[in-house]
């Protein structure tokens, strides 16, 4: 015991810092709470980690204007650091902070959505593809078009995620438009009203997606390609696929408060949650992409996420996804209420 | 029909009723012991879920929390509102109607709209979050179940007992503490119940007003909207539902509350 | 001399209500007046965003069919659920408060109550499981009858309506049982005596008397389920779109609470003004 104290003692007087108690808000079950990750954390640096977690975008906004002072690392998706940024919830990162920047992806790290005014105020983190998943056991052939949604032969077999704006963008990337700029409304409103009979139900949750692929519910369904890394690992027998029209790509980077009263801390938590040690553990669990190179090239060559990321048509075909006004994300809603509402 | 026909087939009735009541209830306990993680069937047993839960000091403490919180908020919504609805059945007054019907917003509007109501005004008048805030909030929206029930039982309450305590020369405390409380009991049991129940479900308001790392179960649960929660959560839901049963099983078998005479 | 004595009652009404509504004010009424002054407004007030008062989004409600549409289902399946809960809960109640005897009562009291100690999410999850195609439902069934019969009941309106009974029944059991148990046997048996039939017995005297505690059990099923979203949306699938869905929506999926606000008092002022119309038949049922 008193061994233990000593080394403890040693650690913190190497740190040259005093421990401090640093507030993560986040999805929960997203990368920054894993049990070990924590624990490595705690024990190199001696700061410890409490989470609080958020159940929609605009609620994590709602908690960071409401609380301030309450967080010091906060996950905002890139099309939402703008907003952050402009409502001053958010500060520009110190880089030098961050002993593993210069491992980053370039062009992640200057991804114009987290460097709004040309400074960065999110820390590139992890992305992904929201794209679909079938059941291979129902598909000999893997599907090539989004329009394996529309298909009779899945008609009640068929889902997607309650959410106005992916259903818009979904149909906007059947029918050929740019996700980001949607031309015709009309159009996209035709096609989801084809949609909806296709569906049986819509998920909300990887257990819930899990949970009714594997009792047989849903041939095919979209997915999120870190979910669908995880759901693989533990033996549901899915494809994840990019169809030829595209998926959806986010880009998900950790941003400090600007009330946060614990800036080193903050930044320190930040450098090990783009640290290859922490990812290529995390990614043998189930993980969305790192933008750390570094650490992408440490996966095993077997890995969904290098296989995602080394396959460049693949990647050549994801359409990220930008801010939306609001204007536009309610004109989406009322689309998706109109169509839901006469079901 | 006999009356004897017709009470057997009564009981069976509740017995029917019970098992429906109960039925997601079983569902949840035989999935804490289900090895698959889908919740998928054919069962095939196990009590790893155990284990994990075990190590799992997050939901372990959330439950306490959610466990220590509701006992409180029951007691202060129970007494707070059996007062209420004693002043409301035994007075009338100008006004009386409005404080009845005020009792229908909490219930009504939906407590993602209340919940967030409190956030913005707590902030305004400085109160800020953290454990005061939340019981704040959970009394006051079990209050009006509170007083709903416990109104219920006392429009059955004969008044000429009061009349008859008061005649005899009987304070008005004396009067409530002898003859209106023991005769509503039943009433009031059933007001903490439902008390107890609000609380221990209420996501919204400790969602936005825990101080962070100070979750309460449902915020761990309702939180877990993308990855989905594990047989973990049905394994301590399982052991809260049990323990309850006991204890009320004891409260049961020890005192009379059901309003025998 | 009489003045004195109503000061003094009044005083004690004071002092016997004013706990509980003071809590409610600064807990509950204060907070929602906020609310209700945002649902005048064209935006929230803060966040530096420029607002003003308007009247748009009482307007929005009757701009499309939508709200009114789900509003009307809304109501609709407060109704059913309500009547079910009702019909089911009452003679269970009657059974408790009349039947059952000694000990045994007050452990099903509390057993009654005691499945809502528990997630309501993990509750309705437990129900998804038995109600699914293939589920504990679909296999039980099929063990018990010698032909093939396929079952899913989920994802339709059926299970969203088992959902909410199942999460509603208790508070109805137990207002109805509150009253009837206050109802004196020697009352009954009275009339009995004088020749009264079970049914005459049942509608002039039993239901009448248990009318208070059936009413308390019908109003706490009706108003929250006329704004419940996650029942619905679980269980109900695609069709599970309801206004309290489109509530909810406005301040999850975007960030306009000055509407989710509007339509939430619409709700309310709707309730309100269905209960209110209710009133005096339930009274005249009283009596």
């Amino acid at each position: 015991m008193k061994r233990l104290l000593l080394t403890s003692a040693l650690i913190l007087a190497g740190q040259g810092a005093f421990a401090d108690e640093i507030r993560v808000l986040n999805w929960q079950g997203y990368g920054t709470d894993l049990d070990w990750a924590i624990a490595a954390f705690t024990e190199k640096t001696g700061n410890t980690v409490v989470h609080e977690y958020f159940t929609s975008e605009q609620e994590m906004l709602t908690k960071l204007r409401t609380n301030p002072g309450a967080y010091d690392v906060v996950l905002i998706n890139s099309a939402y650091t703008a907003q952050a940024k402009d409502e001053g919830l958010i500060d520009a990162i110190d880089t030098s902070k961050i002993a593993h920047f210069a491992d980053l992806d370039p062009s992640l790290a200057g991804n114009e959505d987290l460097n709004p005014g040309g400074a960065l105020y999110g820390v590139p983190w992890t992305w992904g593809l929201t794209s679909i998943a079938v059941n291979t056991g129902d598909f000999a052939e893997m599907p090539t078009s989004l329009s394996v949604l529309w298909d009779p032969a899945w008609k009640g077999r068929v889902s997607i995620r309650d959410d106005g704006l992916e259903a818009v963008q979904f149909a906007a990337m059947a029918l050929g438009q740019n996700i980001n700029e949607i031309t015709d409304l009309d159009a996209i409103k035709a096609k989801l009203t084809e949609l909806l009979p296709q569906i049986t139900t819509f998920w909300s949750s990887e257990n819930d997606w899990n949970q009714f692929m594997s009792a047989g519910e849903f041939a095919v369904a979209t997915y999120w390609s870190g979910s669908a890394s995880r759901s693989q690992a533990k033996g549901l027998p899915i494809a994840f696929v990019v169809p030829e029209e595209g998926a959806i790509g986010w880009l998900d980077g950790l941003s400090i408060p600007a009330s946060s009263t614990h800036k080193g801390a903050a930044a320190a938590f930040i450098d090990w949650m783009v640290d290859p040690e922490f990812y290529v553990k995390w990614d043998a669990e189930g993980a969305p992409v790192s933008s750390n190179t570094k650490a992408l090239a440490a996966l095993p060559e077997t890995s969904f996420n290098r296989k995602l990321v080394e396959d460049p048509a693949t990647v050549a075909r994801v359409q990220f996804m930008k801010p939306v006004s609001d204007e536009d994300r309610e004109a989406y809603l009322k689309l998706w209420q109109d169509l839901k509402a006469a079901q | 029909m006999s009356n004897a026909f017709l009470a057997h087939l009564g009981r069976a009735y509740v017995g029917l009723i019970l098992f429906f009541l109960y039925a997601p209830i079983l569902v949840m306990a035989a999935m804490s012991f289900n090895a698959s993680e889908f919740y998928q069937l054919p069962f095939s047993f196990t009590t790893d879920w155990y284990a994990k839960l075990a190590g799992n000091r997050e939901i372990l403490s959330a439950a306490w929390r959610s466990v220590w919180i509701a006992v409180i908020v029951t007691a202060i919504a129970t007494s707070l509102g059996t007062a209420a609805s004693i002043a409301l059945f035994r007075y009338d007054f100008p006004g009386k109607r409005v404080l009845q019907v005020l009792l229908f917003p909490p219930i009504a509007i939906p407590w993602l709209i209340t919940g967030t109501a409190m956030l913005i005004f707590f902030f305004g008048i400085g109160l800020g979050r953290g454990t005061p805030a939340v019981i704040l909030g959970h009394v006051a929206l079990a209050l009006p179940y509170v007083i709903v029930v416990v109104s219920a039982r006392l429009t059955s309450f004969d008044r000429t007992l009061e009349e008859a305590a008061r005649s005899l020369g009987a304070s008005p405390w004396q009067i409530t503490r002898a003859v209106t409380v023991p005769w509503i009991l039943p009433g009031i049991i059933a007001g903490g119940l439902f008390a107890f129940a609000v609380s221990f479900d209420q996501f919204v308001v400790s969602y936005f007003l825990s101080e962070p790392g100070d979750s309460t179960l449902p915020v761990l649960i309702y939180t877990s909207i993308r990855k989905g929660f594990t047989p973990e959560i049905n394994a301590i839901s399982t052991i809260i539902i049990a323990v309850s049963m006991g204890i009320m099983l004891l409260a049961a078998r020890y005192s009379n509350f059901g309003g025998e005479r | 001399m009489a003045t004195t004595i109503a000061g003094q009652d009044r005083l004690r009404a004071v002092t016997l209500l004013s706990p509980a509504y003071l809590w409610l004010t600064v807990a509950v009424f204060l907070p929602l007046s906020a609310m209700a002054f945002f649902s005048f407004l064209s935006d929230v007030p803060f966040g530096g965003r420029d607002w003003h008062v308007t009247l748009d989004n009482y307007r929005a409600f009757f701009e499309t069919t939508t709200y009114a549409t789900l509003l009307w289902k809304s109501l609709k399946l407060g109704l059913i659920v309500t009547a079910v809960s009702v019909i089911v809960g009452f003679p269970c109640a009657w059974v408790l408060a009349k039947v059952v005897k000694g000990r045994s009562r007050e452990a099903l009291f509390l057993l009654v109550i005691l499945p809502f100690w528990s997630n309501s999410l993990v509750r309705i999850f437990s129900w998804a499981i038995v109600l699914r195609g293939n589920g504990v439902l679909d296999r039980a069934v099929n063990a018990v009858l010698p032909w093939d019969v396929k079952l899913n009941l989920m994802f339709s309106p059926t299970a969203i309506v088992i959902g909410l009974v199942h999460s509603y029944l208790p508070y109805v059991i137990l207002t109805s049982y509150l009253a009837l148990q206050a109802i004196d046997d020697s009352l009954i048996e009275a009339a009995r005596s004088l020749g009264a039939k079970r049914r005459t017995i049942l509608w002039r005297l039993i239901l009448p008397l248990s009318a208070p505690g059936i009413i308390a059990g019908a109003v706490l099923i009706f108003v929250p389920v006329v704004g419940s979203f996650m029942e619905p949306r679980l269980l109900g699938g695609r069709l599970g779109t309801y206004y309290g869905t489109v509530i909810e929506d406005q301040f999850v999926a975007v960030f306009n609470w000055p509407l989710g606000a509007a339509l939430s008092f619409i709700l309310l002022a709707v309730v309100l003004a269905i209960l209110a119309a209710a009133s005096p038949i339930l009274k005249r049922a009283r009596t």
